[in-house]
C-alpha cells in the first residue's frame, strides 16, 4: 500500500517536473551583460551560502570544469536554489 | 686727347696748350695710378668679393632654412597647444589608440597561442567535455584516552569521485579507506549516488547516501568540514538514525523571500533502519560459537546500510525542510532552522520512528550549531519501548575579531587562523549493550571516549588552527560527565556511576 503511494507521488512528482524548462548548470549562451549580472550576485552570496557548513572555498582552488562539477555537488548537498548556484558557478569560475 | 688736339688745330691759345703740357704727365701718373687700383680690384680682390657673396648667398639659405624650421616647429607648438581642445577629453589620443590597436593585436597573437584560458580551453577540449575528479579529505591524528589507556594513531583517507556525466546528471563515489586503532585497513564505500537535475527546482538522487536527516550526518561529517575531532554523542558510537541508507530522494530548494531566504526539502525512501541484534553475552571466540536465538536488546546499536538486511517488505521514508529567514542584503547572518523525520520498520511491524529539529547560525567569526533528536523503536514482547533523546549545542569563533592590547603586530595572522570551540552534547536511552559499544574511541564516529553510559553528557572544548579554509589543524579535549542510571541490556546489571574520563585528540586533516 505504501509502496504503490510511493510510486504514485513518485510518478506524479516527475511528470509535473519534466514539464518544466530544464535546468542546465551551464547556462547556455548569455549576453556579457547577464553574465556580469550573475557574477555580482555570485560575489554577493558566496560568502554566506558558502561558509555556512565549511570554510568557503575560493575560485582558484579548482579549474573551471572542476568548479562544474563541485557545484553539482554543493547544490546537491546543499540544497542550493538553482539561480543562486548558477551566479556562484559564474563567480567562482570568473575570480580564478 | 681727341678734343684737346682739335682745340690745338683749331685754334686754343699757346697758354693752353703749356697747361696742358705740364698737366700730361700728371694726368698720366694719376691714371697710371688709377688704372693700377682698378686693376687690383679686377684681380686678387673679385675673388675675395666672389666668397664673400657666396658667403652672404649661403647665409641666406642657411637663414631661410632656419626660418623655415621654426616655421614648422611653431605649427608643432601650435598644433600640440591646440590637441586638448580637439579631443574630446575622454576620447584617447591618436597615440593611445595607436597603442591600443597594437596592444589588441598582441593580445590576440598571444591568446591564439598559449593563454591561460585559451590552453585550458584546449584541455578541457581534448579531454571532453563532461569530465571526472577527485575531491575528498583525509586526515591523520592521534588519540589519548585516560579511561582505556590510549595511545593510538590513526589514519583515514576519504576520497570521493565526482563523474559529471551531463549537464544535468553527476555521479558521485566517496571510498572510505581507514586504518583504524588496533586493526587491519578498512574499505567502505559509504556514499555512491547518481544526481540528477530535473529542472530549477527538484532533483533525484539514487544509491547509497547518507542519511539527509538533521544536519549532522550529510552535511557536518567529512573531517575537514567538523569543527571537532569527534562527532557529537547523538551521532556517535550509539546513534539515535541510521547514518546512510539506500534508496531514491527528491530534493530541491525555493527562494520565497528576498535574496537568500530560502527554504528546501529533502523527502526520501530507503531500505530502512537495522540493528546488529546477534548479540550473545557470554560467547567468546574461537568458533564454532554455540548456537544462540538472537535478540533484541533496549540500547542496540544501529547497522551501516552495506549489512541491512532488508527485514521487512516496508521501505522506510524520510523528509527534511530547512528554512532561512534571513535576507543576504540585511547582513544579519546566515540563519537556518530545519526539522526532519525518519520513520521506517526496523523489524516486521515494528517501527523505528525519530524526528528532529535543528539549527545553525553564523556571522562573521561566529558559528553555533545544535540539533534536538528523538527516537522511538518499538520492541517485541514486553521488554518496553527503546526511546532515545539525543542533543548537542556548539559555537566556535575564530580569533580575527580578537585584538589583544599590547600584542605585537606580526602575530595578528597567526591570532588570525585560530578558532577555539566548545561543545556540549548528551544521550538518554534506557539501556546500553555493553559488548556492542567500543569504549575504544577513534576518529569520526565513535570518537566519544565514554559514550556506554545510557545517560552519557560530554563536553568537548576545541582548538583548531586554519592552515587554508579546508586544512586544518584540530585539537580535542573530551570531558565525560559521570552520569548514573540505566543498565546494560546484554548483561542485567545496573550501570551505577560512570567514571569521569577525559580524552585528547589531536589531528591533521585535509579537504582537497
Ligand atoms: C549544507 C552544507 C554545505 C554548504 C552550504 C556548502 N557545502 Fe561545500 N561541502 C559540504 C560537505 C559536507 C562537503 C564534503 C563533501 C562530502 O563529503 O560529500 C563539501 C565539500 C566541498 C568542496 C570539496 C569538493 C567536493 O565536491 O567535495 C568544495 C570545493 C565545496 N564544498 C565548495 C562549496 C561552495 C563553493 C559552496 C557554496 C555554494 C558550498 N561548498 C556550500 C557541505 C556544504
Amino acid at each position: 500500500m505504501k509502496t504503490k503511494a510511493l510510486m504514485f507521488i513518485l510518478v506524479v512528482a516527475a511528470g509535473i517536473t519534466f514539464s518544466f524548462t530544464g535546468w542546465a548548470q551551464t547556462a547556455g549562451a548569455q549576453s556579457a551583460a547577464e553574465k556580469r549580472a550573475l557574477f555580482m550576485r555570485g560575489a554577493e552570496l558566496w560568502p554566506v551560502y558558502c561558509n555556512t557548513c565549511h570554510n568557503a572555498r575560493p575560485g582558484p582552488e579548482f579549474s573551471p570544469s572542476e568548479w562544474n562539477m563541485i557545484m553539482m555537488h554543493m547544490r546537491t548537498q546543499a540544497n542550493l536554489p538553482a539561480q543562486d548556484a548558477r551566479a556562484i558557478l559564474e563567480y567562482l569560475k570568473g575570480s580564478r | 686727347m681727341l678734343e684737346l688736339n682739335r682745340r690745338l688745330r683749331f685754334g686754343c691759345s699757346r697758354k693752353m696748350v703749356a697747361a696742358a703740357i705740364w698737366t700730361l704727365p700728371f694726368a698720366i701718373i694719376l691714371a697710371g695710378s688709377m688704372a693700377r687700383v682698378v686693376s687690383a680690384a679686377d684681380s686678387g680682390d673679385s675673388a675675395l668679393l666672389i666668397q664673400i657673396k657666396q658667403e652672404i648667398d649661403q647665409l641666406k639659405a642657411d637663414r631661410e632654412k632656419d626660418r623655415q624650421q621654426i616655421q614648422h616647429l611653431e605649427q608643432q607648438i601650435q598644433a600640440i597647444q591646440k590637441q586638448p581642445a580637439q579631443a574630446p577629453p575622454n576620447q584617447p589620443s591618436a597615440t593611445q589608440q595607436a597603442t591600443d590597436q597594437q596592444l589588441k593585436a598582441l593580445a590576440a597573437k598571444v591568446a591564439a597561442q598559449s593563454s591561460p584560458q585559451s590552453f585550458a580551453q584546449e584541455v578541457n577540449d581534448y579531454l571532453g567535455r563532461y569530465r571526472f575528479t577527485i575531491v575528498g579529505g583525509a586526515a591523520g591524528g592521534f588519540i589519548y584516552d585516560r579511561q582505556s589507556n590510549i595511545n593510538t594513531y590513526n589514519l583515514d583517507l576519504e576520497p570521493i569521485l565526482l563523474w559529471q556525466i551531463s549537464d544535468r546528471m553527476l555521479f558521485e563515489a566517496t571510498i572510505e579507506a581507514s586504518l583504524p586503532s588496533g586493526g587491519a585497513a578498512d574499505y567502505e564505500l559509504p556514499v555512491a549516488t547518481l544526481q540528477y537535475f530535473l529542472n530549477d527546482y527538484m532533483e533525484v538522487v539514487a544509491g547509497i547516501f547518507d542519511q539527509p536527516f538533521g544536519d549532522w550526518y550529510e552535511d557536518q561529517s567529512p573531517f575537514w568540514v567538523n569543527r571537532f575531532i569527534t562527532a557529537p554523542l547523538p551521532y556517535g558510537a550509539n546513534a539515535l538514525v541510521p547514518g546512510s541508507d539506500i534508496g531514491l530522494q527528491l530534493r530541491g530548494a525555493y527562494q520565497w523571500g528576498a535574496v537568500g531566504q530560502i527554504a528546501d526539502y529533502t523527502v526520501w525512501s530507503g531500505n530502512g533502519p537495522g540493528y546488529n541484534q546477534a548479540t550473545c553475552t557470554g560467547n567468546t571466540s574461537p568458533s564454532p560459537l554455540p548456537s544462540c536465538s538472537t535478540r533484541a536488546l533496549v540500547g542496540d546499536t544501529l547497522v551501516g546500510v552495506n549489512n541491512i538486511r532488508l527485514n521487512t517488505h516496508t521501505p522506510a521514508f524520510g523528509a527534511r525542510i530547512r528554512v532561512y529567514p534571513l535576507p543576504v542584503e540585511s547582513e544579519l547572518g546566515r540563519l537556518e532552522v530545519g526539522a526532519s523525520t525518519y520513520d521506517g520498520k526496523w523489524l516486521n511491524g515494528l517501527w523505528l520512528k525519530s524526528w528532529g529539529a535543528d539549527f545553525n547560525y553564523f556571522k562573521g567569526n561566529l558559528q553555533t550549531r545544535g540539533e534536538w533528536i528523538q527516537s522511538y523503536r518499538q520492541m517485541p514482547g514486553s521488554i518496553g519501548a527503546d526511546n532515545r533523546q539525543g542533543w548537542y549545542v556548539q559555537a566556535g569563533y575564530f580569533l580575527a575579531g580578537v585584538r589583544p592590547p599590547l600584542m605585537p603586530s606580526s602575530w595578528a595572522a597567526i591570532l588570525d587562523k585560530f578558532e577555539p570551540l566548545i561543545r556540549y552534547s548528551g544521550v538518554n536511552q534506557r539501556a546500553s549493550v555493553l559488548s556492542d559499544i567500543s569504549t575504544t574511541p577513534g576518529i569520526g564516529f565513535n570518537g566519544s571516549p565514554a559514550v556506554f553510559a545510557p545517560h552519557a553528557r560530554e563536553v568537548a572544548l576545541g582548538l583548531d588552527y586554519w592552515f587554508a579554509p579546508s586544512v586544518v589543524w584540530q585539537n580535542e579535549f573530551n570531558f565525560e560527565m559521570p552520569g548514573a542510571g540505566g543498565f546494560y541490556s546484554d548483561t542485567g546489571a545496573r550501570v551505577g556511576a560512570v567514571p569521569n574520563d577525559r580524552a585528547f585528540l589531536s589531528q591533521f586533516a585535509i579537504g582537497f
